[in-house]
C-alpha cells in the first residue's frame, strides 16, 4: 500500500504518466481542431484576417440563425430545468425500491438512438398523429407542428430533458433531507423553499445539467434537421451546408468556432452564477 | 519482459511494410456506402476471385471522400472514385484526376451515349442513372406539370428538396422550365418558389423520410429519385410517378480515376468488370444500381423500379455538370435569400 501511494503521491511519476494521453489528445484532437478553427482566421490571399466572423455577422440571415440557435438552446435549458427540478423532487421523494424504478425510466430513452426517438415524434407530431388526433377530439383543426420551431423545441427538450433530470437528481439525494420541511415550517411558501433552499442546494445540479443541455442542444444536429428541415435552419444545420455543398470551410469554421466559445461562456455564466448565489449564501 | 515486448513491438513494426509489400496486387476504391453488401456480392467478391487482387473500399460521403482524395493528391491512396458527374467535374478542375483509357474497357461500346464521356476528355464513365420526377396522391391531384408543385390544390402539402441535396437543382431547373426559364442562374424558379415557401411544408434533405410524410398524409406531392420509388410504392397508398409535360429530370453518377495512382491497369479492368452486362443487370436486379450498359435487360417489375431503357434515359433534362459547379455557391445564397428566408 505505502510503495503504491508513494509511487502515485510522486509528482513526476504523475505527470509522466498523464504524458502518453496528453500527447495522444494533442496530436490526434486539438492538433486538427486548431487546423480546422484556423481556417476562419484566414483571409482570401492567406495571412491572418478575422474577414470570415466579420461576413458572418454582417449578414441578417446567419445572425438570425445564431439568435435562433440561442433562443431554442436557452428555452430548452430553461424549461428542461423547470420541469426537471419537479420531476427530481418528485422521485426524491419516493420510496427507495420504486425510486431506481422510476429512475430506470428516465435514463431508458438515453439507450435509445436520438435518430430513432426524434423519428417517433415525426409520426407523434404529424398531422394524423395522437396529439393532432387528441385535438381533434376537441373539435380543433389540426395543427402544424411538424417543421416548426415548436417541433424542434418538442425534439431537443425530449432527447435532453434526462440529462438535467439525472444531474439534479444526485444534487437533490445530497441534499438534508429536513431541509425543505424546516423551511417549511418556518413558514415559507413553495416558491421561497423552491428559490431559497432547493436551487441554492442543488446549484452544482443544475450548472452540470444546464451545460449538458445547452451544449446538447446548441451542438445536435440530427432533430433539428429532421424536425425543423431548411425552414429551421440552426447553426449545426447550417454548418453542414456550408460543409457538404459549398465545401465552404471558413464559414464552417466560424460557426463552429461560435458554437465553441457559446458552450464555453455558457459553462461559465452558470457557473459564476451559482458561485454568486454560494457567497450570497454565506 | 518489458525488452521482451518492445522488441516484439519494434518487429511487428519493423514486418509490417513487408506484409503490405507481399499483397501489392490491390485496388483501393472510394464509394458512397449505400448497398455495400450488394456490391460486395455482386462486384468486389467476384472481381477479387476473378484477378486475385484485394479490393479495398473506402466509404462516406462526397465531401469526405473528395477531402481524403484532395490531401493525398501527391501520393494518392485511392485508386478509383464514384462520384456524382458535378463532383466528378470538380475534382478533375483541380487536377486530381487523369482520363480513362477506354479502349481498354470492353464494355465501353455498350453504354448508353450520354454515359461515354460526360464530362470530356474520358475524364469519366457513367456507370448509373436516376430519374428525377414527382410522386404524388392521386386520389387528391392530379400532377402534370412541374408548375403542379406551386398550384393552389397543393398548397400546403408539398415536399421539396432542399437546394444542398441532389435532387434540388435539378427539380429547380424543372420548376423553371415549366414557369417558361431553361436558365441554370435558377433565379426564376427560385424567386416564385420563396413566394410560395410558406406552401411547402418542408424543403427536406433526406428523401427516406418523404414515404412516411406521405403515409401521415404530411405531404401529398414532392420530386423525389427514382431509388425512393419503391418504398412510395409498397405504402399500398394510391401513389403515382408523375410524367410531367415539361419532361423528367435526374442525375448520374461516373467513376474516375485519381491521377499518378499508379495502378491504372487494375483500376480500368474493374471499372471493365463493373460496367459489363451480368454485373450491371445483377446490380439492377437488385435495386441497387439503374444500368447504363444498354444491353442489360430485366423483367417489367424489375424495370418499374429503375430509370431503365434507352428511351427513358435519352429523355432525361439533366442539368449539365458545368453549370452546377459554376452556380452552386450562388444557388445557396439565392436559395437563402429567396426561399427559406
Amino acid at each position: 500500500m505505502s510503495s503504491s501511494n508513494g509511487l502515485f503521491g510522486n509528482r513526476a511519476i504523475g505527470l509522466s504518466l498523464t504524458l502518453p494521453a496528453a500527447i495522444f489528445a494533442a496530436a490526434l484532437f486539438l492538433v486538427p481542431v486548431a487546423i480546422l478553427l484556423s481556417e476562419g482566421f484566414t483571409g482570401p490571399e492567406g495571412g491572418f484576417s478575422l474577414g470570415p466572423y466579420v461576413d458572418f455577422f454582417a449578414d441578417p440571415r446567419y445572425r438570425a440563425v445564431f439568435w435562433r440557435t440561442l433562443k431554442l438552446g436557452a428555452l430548452v435549458t430553461c424549461v428542461s430545468a423547470i420541469l426537471g427540478y419537479i420531476v427530481a423532487y418528485a422521485i426524491v421523494t419516493l420510496p427507495s425500491a420504486s425510486r431506481s424504478k422510476v429512475f430506470g425510466l428516465i435514463i431508458l430513452p438515453l439507450m435509445i438512438s436520438p435518430v430513432a426517438r426524434t423519428y417517433a415524434w415525426l409520426v407523434i407530431l404529424g398531422r394524423t398523429g395522437i396529439v393532432n388526433d387528441a385535438l381533434g377530439l376537441f373539435g380543433i383543426e389540426p395543427v402544424r407542428f411538424l417543421f416548426t420551431e415548436t417541433a424542434v423545441f418538442i425534439g431537443l427538450l425530449q432527447l435532453f430533458m434526462p440529462l438535467m433530470i439525472v444531474s439534479l437528481l444526485s444534487a437533490m439525494e445530497n441534499m438534508p433531507t429536513d431541509a425543505v420541511p424546516a423551511a417549511r415550517m418556518l413558514g415559507a411558501n413553495w416558491i421561497q423553499v423552491f428559490t431559497r433552499v432547493i436551487v441554492p442546494l442543488t446549484r452544482e445540479g443544475l450548472v452540470i445539467g444546464g451545460t449538458l443541455v445547452f451544449t446538447g442542444s446548441l451542438t445536435a444536429y440530427i432533430t433539428p434537421a429532421i424536425l425543423g428541415g431548411s425552414k429551421v435552419l440552426m447553426l449545426e444545420t447550417l454548418l453542414y451546408q456550408r460543409v457538404t455543398v459549398g465545401r465552404d470551410f471558413a464559414s464552417a469554421s466560424v460557426i463552429a468556432m461560435i458554437l465553441i466559445l457559446v458552450c464555453f461562456a455558457a459553462n461559465l455564466g452558470l457557473r459564476r452564477l451559482a458561485t454568486v448565489k454560494k457567497r450570497a449564501m454565506k | 519482459m518489458i525488452k521482451r515486448i518492445a522488441l516484439a513491438s519494434v518487429s511487428a513494426l519493423a514486418l509490417a511494410p513487408m506484409a503490405a509489400q507481399a499483397d501489392d496486387c490491390s485496388l483501393t476504391i472510394s464509394v458512397y456506402a449505400f448497398a455495400q453488401d450488394d456490391f460486395d456480392r455482386i462486384v468486389y467478391q467476384p472481381f477479387e476471385d476473378m484477378t486475385g487482387c484485394k479490393i479495398v473500399v473506402e466509404t462516406g460521403n462526397s465531401v469526405e471522400r473528395l477531402a481524403k482524395i484532395e490531401a493525398n493528391r501527391e501520393s494518392p491512396v485511392i485508386d478509383m472514385a464514384v462520384l456524382a458527374t458535378h463532383d466528378a467535374l470538380g475534382a478533375a478542375n483541380d487536377g486530381l484526376l487523369q482520363p480513362i483509357d477506354v479502349s481498354k474497357l470492353e464494355n465501353y461500346d455498350k453504354l448508353y451515349d450520354i454515359a461515354k464521356d460526360p464530362l470530356g476528355n474520358h475524364m469519366a464513365v457513367g456507370y448509373t442513372f436516376y430519374a428525377t420526377s414527382i410522386v404524388y396522391r392521386t386520389d387528391k391531384v392530379d400532377v402534370t406539370s412541374w408548375a403542379d408543385l406551386l398550384s393552389p390544390e397543393l398548397a400546403g402539402n408539398v415536399a421539396f428538396p432542399d437546394v444542398t441535396t441532389n435532387q434540388g437543382p435539378p427539380s429547380l431547373y424543372m420548376l423553371g422550365k415549366a414557369l417558361g426559364s431553361d436558365d441554370t442562374s435558377l433565379d426564376v424558379p427560385m424567386t416564385e418558389l420563396g413566394e410560395h415557401a410558406d406552401d411547402m411544408v418542408t424543403f427536406y434533405v433526406r428523401s427516406s423520410q418523404l414515404a412516411q410524410l406521405m403515409q401521415q398524409e404530411e405531404i401529398w406531392a414532392a420530386p423525389v429519385g427514382r431509388f425512393s420509388w419503391a418504398q412510395f410504392k409498397e405504402s399500398g397508398l394510391p401513389i403515382a410517378w408523375a410524367t410531367p409535360k415539361e419532361g423528367q429530370t435526374g442525375g448520374m453518377n461516373v467513376m474516375v480515376m485519381t491521377a499518378n495512382n499508379g495502378n491504372e491497369e487494375l483500376a480500368t479492368k474493374f471499372m471493365d468488370f463493373w460496367l459489363s452486362t451480368p454485373v450491371q443487370t445483377a446490380l439492377a436486379e437488385a435495386l441497387v444500381d439503374s444500368p447504363a450498359n444498354s444491353e442489360v435487360t430485366v423483367s417489367d417489375e424489375i424495370a418499374d423500379n429503375l430509370t431503365y431503357g434507352a428511351e427513358t434515359v435519352n429523355s432525361l433534362h439533366l442539368l449539365p455538370p458545368e453549370a452546377m459547379i459554376a452556380n452552386r455557391d450562388a444557388w445557396i445564397e439565392k436559395w437563402n435569400n429567396l426561399v427559406v428566408k
